[in-house]
């Protein structure tokens, strides 16, 4: 009967998902807590609808409250994510040292539409996923790290001061070991 | 145990108010007409559209009538040339917000985001659309959901989780890319707890959620109706 509701979960997700689910029992914010765990163990670092579905169904939360938290704060991911990310600063100061410039030409390379980048204006969350999910390249309002801008994070490292030839290069080394 | 009651001044008349009250229920006590869109009467209030905007003697700052609470001594202005600029900014923005196109719509002539742009003196507007075509979600038996019209007031959310029960609504996304959705944006045809009750439609301010089966200006919203019900419901709760 359990696995009515998400015919795509493996056993192990769901063993995980009840186990978050019994430790945030009765906890402020515990919705919160229990996503960002569950989407930590994933491989792919995201919520897919099959797992939104077993939390709401197993915490009795209505599931659109579960798709309205997990689609709002930008820590969540509803899509399956790159084994490397790349995470543009689009912030004033940034953008005014040639951000912009950057995640075109970084997209370019990686053969990420640029129909997708039109789309979405300065400020929009961006997150695009090459179709071998070796990567993924997103944007972010401000690392706080300004006076080195502009910057760019691979995989949670920072690079400072970067410009396209840098850029090229870093991203060359991670595609190598593609 | 008896309420307290306050006194407040609102467009320079003394009124006599219950504590708790809001300033535009206050007001509505006596005669005097607040314009809202994302109020309605029986539900709790959550201050998203900012058109009972009312100016407090002493600030600069308006507050919204609908969720702000009377206090002792206050004084309000309800009409004024500067609310009336700033609710008419709040309704242009909402309409280049979606396509809202009135003479194909079916609540053209019953909807209340329209008789607001009316009254307000808006003719046309001075900015261009923000959003591209929306879709429309015809999956439901009965009823419609055209994000075309969807001003994002959340009275359907509210309804349907205050009254029915079902919490089948809720916003999804942030920002220009904030949309109803239901369940985990599932076709609402699919919706699980969706008793297709219809209080959410009725309840829908504009021609968003619509009846089937109705032509151009032919829907016509019993939003009394919802107000009845939610009231009903708030006094078995006790609340
Ligand atoms: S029809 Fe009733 S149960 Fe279904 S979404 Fe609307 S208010 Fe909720
Ligand atoms: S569908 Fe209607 S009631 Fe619901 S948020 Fe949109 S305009 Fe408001
Ligand atoms: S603007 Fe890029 S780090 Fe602040
Ligand atoms: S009626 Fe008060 S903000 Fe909408």
């Amino acid at each position: 009967m359990q696995n009515v509701a998400s015919p795509g979960l493996s056993a192990k997700e769901r063993v995980l998902i009840d186990q978050e689910v019994t430790s945030h029992e009765g906890r402020p914010g515990a919705l919160l807590g229990i996503l960002e765990a569950v989407q930590a163990a994933n491989a792919h670092k995201y919520l897919s609808m099959d797992a939104l579905r077993y939390i709401a169904d197993k915490t009795g939360t209505p599931p659109a409250r579960v798709y309205s938290a997990a689609s709002f704060f930008a820590l969540f991911n509803l899509f399956p994510q790159g084994d490397n990310t790349i995470c543009v600063c689009r912030g004033t100061a940034c953008h005014t040292r040639g951000s912009r410039d950057l995640l075109e030409k970084v997209c370019l390379d990686l053969g990420l539409g640029s129909q997708d980048l039109e789309s979405t204006s300065e400020a929009d969350k961006l997150a695009l996923t090459t179709s071998d999910q070796k990567f993924t390249v997103r944007t972010v309002a401000c690392f706080g790290q300004c006076a080195l801008a502009p910057v760019v994070e691979i995989n949670h490292h920072i690079l400072s001061h970067v410009n396209e030839r840098t850029l090229q290069r870093e991203v060359g080394a991670l595609t190598r070991g593609r | 145990m008896p309420e307290k009651t306050i006194s407040i001044r609102i467009d320079g008349e003394l009124v006599n108010a219950r504590e708790g009250q809001s300033i535009l229920e206050a007001a509505r006590d006596h005669q005097c007409e607040i314009p809202t869109l994302c109020y309605l009467k029986g539900l709790s209030s959550v201050g998203a559209c900012r058109m009972c905007m009312v100016e407090l003697a002493g600030t600069e700052r308006l507050l919204p009538a609908c969720t702000t609470p009377v206090q002792d001594g206050m004084s309000l202005r309800t009409k004024s040339e500067k609310l009336t600029l700033y609710r008419r900014m709040a309704v242009e923005l909402l309409l280049v917000e979606r396509r809202h196109i009135c003479s194909v719509c079916v609540s053209d002539g019953h909807c209340e985001l329209q008789a607001m742009a009316k009254s307000l003196g808006i003719t046309h507007l001075r900015y261009t659309y923000s959003a591209g075509r929306l879709p429309v979600d015809m999956t439901h038996p009965r009823f419609v959901l055209d994000h075309n019209r969807c001003i994002l007031c959340t009275r359907c959310v509210r309804t349907c989780e205050e009254v029915e029960g079902a919490s089948v609504w809720e916003i999804a996304s942030r920002g220009i890319h904030s949309r109803i959705v239901s369940d985990l944006k599932d076709p609402w045809g699919q919706a699980h707890n969706c008793t297709d009750c219809g209080k959410c439609v009725q309840a829908c301010p504009t021609g968003a959620l619509a009846e089937k089966g109705y032509g151009v200006h032919q829907m016509v919203k019993d939003t009394d109706r919802v107000s009845r019900l939610a009231l009903r419901r708030a006094s078995h709760l006790g609340a």
